[in-house]
């Protein structure tokens, strides 16, 4: 047997005695405790901040509504008991929750009020119609001031990060994308956020660009903030417009020349599918490129690697619910998570392009086509089969765990 | 319509986890239930741009590739049927330890995992330290044998006691004594003890207040057994027990929160969840900490006066706060080789704890480059590096408003940047590609964690590994409840809480073959 040097701290006799004493010296601690409350988990600061911040959902009253145009409206929101909006990030989206038929549907929008603004109550989306789109006509056709709004708390990545992003941010938006720029200039412009923001906004024509007296009021109070209009459909270039697409030229023109700047897109698919190729020519590194996901429908027929013959099929889904079994109808082009709102299923979603891993379910059965670029899974989700149905689309019956 | 289980498990944590597992492996009708929508708790990951970040996980003891067979929590996952769904990788190195605030005393020490090769090294560092650093590890060794002999008693028979005495005095007479306690009386050399002392943050607990058998077989799981990673993260240990649970036909159900526990003439009989909706189950196990559990879940006149006066002669231990960053450089380009970073203010713990009260004082990181294990766990020409800091007392982050929370945990993200890049040398600041940052507030979001603690009870005083381990069957109890994770018996961690899980499974199983065999 090794021979252990004996360790001797006080005496042996005191060390053993030491030992003896843990249990009776416990014991008596506890006795001595107070059988009283102590703090509740909820009376910490701490815990009373995380609730604020990440309600389990809200319920918003529409205050008032400003017309753009036929297809493209602001609303105005205030929480409905005067208490605070959960604070947000200048950049972040709002999802709100729409009940149209026997659907349950959810959308994420920009938020393009100041996070300040939500100290007094307030949130401030637009919403533009997309051809043939559920829930924007639904939207712009039926919401009326005083109507009360099912919502989720701001959420996003698509944010400012001084220890990340450069101290310029060239902003790109396209049409209904100026939205999270309009939240980060008022943010600017009230002292919540601090950084440089030039911003190229890009639009068809004159009459499409929304809040131009109020950006340009901010670009002339605030020398952070620069506003540059870029008109698709112009004939000619004009003072304080540019003409033509935003391009790597239009970039370089107006960004810094001697330091590192960022630059932030927000806008239609069309727009994103144009910068890949201009981005590259400013040779500037990927992390200051900066794309606000594109929840927009996706075409499955053009997407690489999809069985186009399958286009127009339905499926039988089988949707397991904590135990419960239903079966419905998914459509091909349908993403599953599409299918399951029509069915009236309620899902936990948001972002409604894979990123934020809400909806993430298990597949447990059948085959799915998850197009190129939107596959944010976890790696151990892919191993197990779990999926992000709102990106996600059936090759056949499938079987999925939602709860 | 009402439900039935033999057993519900409330909390998809890693306690909860192995217990539902083991149970359901065991035969049991088991129910998860899990308010999140996905299992871990905290062991969890989440993407940000082309990057994967761990959200929790620094190493894991107990699966051991060191020794033979592996170690304890390789068996337990061995049993349950996950051992091999789960890809491990052995950490290289153990840890460069430092600290920054010292002045001409300050250290920085770079340690392998080993013990052989951790002599070697200290005696690099301090020359003639050989015989000391030997007469740690065979004490350290010793302590080591001695839990393990004792964890493995299942039938107690009287010629043990002499066994125990013979074998483990040193066990058995130091089991109520500190750290530095015990280095003082083997007069260890403060350089010396800084090298063996890195991984005390991992128990936030300073080396005048943890209890020597705590830190003696934690540093032996590591420095002697071997660290690992899992290489999927920690959400591929979670991933793989659920797998293997519902295999087992066990049912889990994801966003599903437990609103409280039913318990009638102090047993417990089933849970309500948030809907309403009652479920009634045998034995009902608890992930939710204790805490938690008797300020909100549990119905007050069915707290045994024992358990609620146990739970108040405790703290809340760490509240945790973390900056997970994608940097968009090799570690190579960046000068990065080492796993595990331990950046203290000062060498003096009690100092350092006392600090730790404050974001204004406070500078303690134990930082990750989890490249250095896993070189493909990020896209080529990138690493993932991600720093912990620990906030003790309740008050750190008092101040924290709705509107202040990202200037205020940016703040200290940026201090701790800054004490990385002063500590180490190396760079990081302007390959940031994404970051982003958990402070108390987050935790407490996404685990209900009171006060956004992470470490569970703070292991200190008489309420150390070993009071608790000796204490924990005295007592009235909530019959037919049982707690697993980190707030309970062995303390907080990755393996201690998946062993109380799996604990917890094992002691239902024998009450109720118990039971049945009464009945």
């Amino acid at each position: 047997m090794k021979l252990h040097k004996t360790i001797v701290v006080k005496s042996k006799s005191a060390d053993f005695m030491n030992t003896v004493s843990m249990i009776p010296k416990r014991l008596t601690e506890i006795r001595s405790a107070s059988a009283e409350p102590v703090t509740a988990p909820e009376r910490f600061q701490v815990n009373a901040v995380a609730k604020a911040l990440h309600p389990t959902e809200l319920f918003l009253r529409i205050r008032r509504i400003e017309e753009h145009s036929p297809d493209v409206k602001s609303f105005y929101f205030t929480w409905e008991n005067n208490v605070p909006t959960p604070y947000f990030r200048a950049g972040q989206y709002l999802t709100v929750q729409l009940k149209v038929g026997s659907s349950i549907l959810t959308r994420p929008y920009s938020l393009a009020s100041s996070p300040s603004s939500a100290l007094h109550g307030e949130y401030h989306i637009m919403v533009k119609r997309v051809p043939d789109g559920f829930a924007s006509g639904y939207i712009l056709d039926n919401w009326k001031v005083g109507e009360r709004v099912t919502a989720f708390a701001p959420e996003g990545n698509f944010v400012y990060e001084p220890l990340r992003d450069a101290k310029t941010v060239v902003g790109l938006a396209g049409g209904s994308g100026i939205t999270p720029f309009l939240s980060f200039a008022r943010a600017i412009a009230d002292g919540t956020e601090d950084f440089n923001l030039t911003l190229l906004y890009g639009a068809r024509t004159k009459d499409e660009i929304v809040f131009k007296a109020e950006l340009d009021q901010i670009a002339k109070t605030c020398d952070k903030v620069k506003v540059v209009y870029v008109l698709s459909e112009a004939k000619s270039a004009s003072a304080g417009y540019e003409k033509g697409f935003i391009g790597a030229d239009l970039i370089k023109k107006y960004a810094p020349e001697s330091e590192p700047y960022s630059v932030f897109v927000c806008g239609p698919g069309a727009m994103y599918r144009f910068l890949e190729k201009e981005l590259p020519k400013l040779g500037i590194a990927d992390k200051y490129i900066r794309m606000e996901m594109s929840a927009g429908a996706r075409k499955l027929a053009d997407e690489p690697g999809y069985p186009t013959d399958l286009l127009g099929k339905a499926f039988c889904l089988t949707v397991v619910n904590r135990g419960e079994t239903t079966q419905i109808e998914a459509k091909a082009d349908d993403s599953i998570l599409c299918s399951l709102e029509k069915a009236g299923i309620a899902v936990p979603a948001r972002c409604r392009s894979g990123e934020c891993g809400f909806c993430r379910s298990k597949l447990v059965s059948g085959e799915v086509f998850i197009p190129q670029g939107v596959d944010k899974r976890r790696i151990a989700d892919a191993q197990f089969g779990y999926i992000h149905p709102c990106c996600t689309y059936p090759l056949g019956d499938i079987t999925l765990k939602i709860n | 319509m009402s439900k039935k289980y033999d057993a519900i498990v409330i909390g998809a944590g890693n306690g909860g986890l192995t217990s539902a597992t083991r149970l359901a492996l065991n035969g049991m009708k088991t129910l998860l239930l899990e308010k999140h929508n996905l299992p871990g708790g905290f062991a969890t990951s989440f993407v940000r741009g082309r990057f994967e970040f761990e959200a929790s996980l620094h190493e894991l003891c107990g699966i051991s590739p060191l020794i033979n067979d592996n170690g304890n929590l390789a068996k337990i996952f061995k049993e349950l049927g996950v051992f091999d769904r789960i890809e491990w990788i052995s950490l290289p190195d153990a840890y460069r330890t430092m600290t920054l605030g010292d002045g001409d005393e300050n250290f920085d020490y770079d340690m392998p995992i080993g013990k052989e090769n951790f002599i070697a090294r200290a005696e690099e560092y301090v020359p003639g330290c050989r015989a000391v650093c030997e007469e740690i590890f065979d004490l350290i060794e010793q302590i080591n044998d001695g839990v393990n002999f004792i964890s493995n008693i299942t039938d107690f028979k009287p010629n043990m006691v002499k066994e125990i005495l013979d074998k483990y005095q040193n066990f058995l007479n130091l089991a109520g004594y500190s750290v530095n306690q015990v280095f003082d009386a083997m007069k260890v050399p403060k350089k010396v003890r800084d090298m063996f002392a890195g991984y005390w943050c991992y128990l936030g607990v300073n080396l005048d207040e943890l209890n020597c058998i705590h830190y003696f077989t934690m540093f032996h799981s590591y420095i002697c057994e071997g660290a690992t990673i899992p290489k999927k993260r920690s959400h591929g240990i979670s991933c793989a027990l659920l797998d293997r649970f519902e295999e087992l036909g066990g049912e889990a159900w994801m966003n599903t929160k437990v609103a409280q526990i039913l318990v009638k003439d102090k047993k417990a009989y089933g849970v309500k969840l948030e809907s309403g909706e009652e479920i009634y189950a045998d034995y009902i196990v608890c992930n939710a900490s204790p805490y938690n559990a008797f300020n909100k879940l549990i119905d007050r006149k069915e707290v045994p006066e024992f358990q609620l006066k146990n739970n108040n002669a405790k703290k809340l231990a760490a509240k945790g706060f973390a900056v997970f960053l994608g940097l968009n450089k090799t570690q190579e380009e960046l000068g990065m080789k080492n796993h595990t970073y331990f950046i203290y203010d000062t060498a003096d713990t009690k100092l350092q704890t006392d600090m730790c009260h404050s974001r204004e004082t406070n500078g303690v990181q134990a930082t990750v480059n989890l490249n250095a294990g896993d070189p493909d766990c990020s896209p080529a020409g990138t690493t993932i590096l991600y720093m912990t800091s620990l906030f003790l007392g309740d008050d750190a982050w008092n101040d924290v408003t709705p509107a202040n929370y990202v200037k205020l945990k940016r703040e200290f993200a940026e201090k701790m940047i800054d004490n990385f890049e002063r500590g180490t040398g190396i760079k990081i600041r302007d390959s940031i590609e994404e970051i982003e940052i958990a402070a108390p507030v987050t935790y407490a979001h996404y685990t209900d964690a009171p006060n956004g603690t992470i470490y569970g009870y703070d292991a200190v005083g008489t309420n150390s590994i070993v009071h608790r381990l000796m204490t924990m069957a005295m007592g009235d109890k909530i019959k037919h409840l049982y707690f697993a994770g980190g707030y309970t018996q062995q303390c907080i961690g990755f393996s201690p809480s998946y062993t109380t899980g799996n604990m917890a499974a094992e002691q239902i199983l024998i009450d109720a073959a118990k039971e049945a065999a009464n009945a």
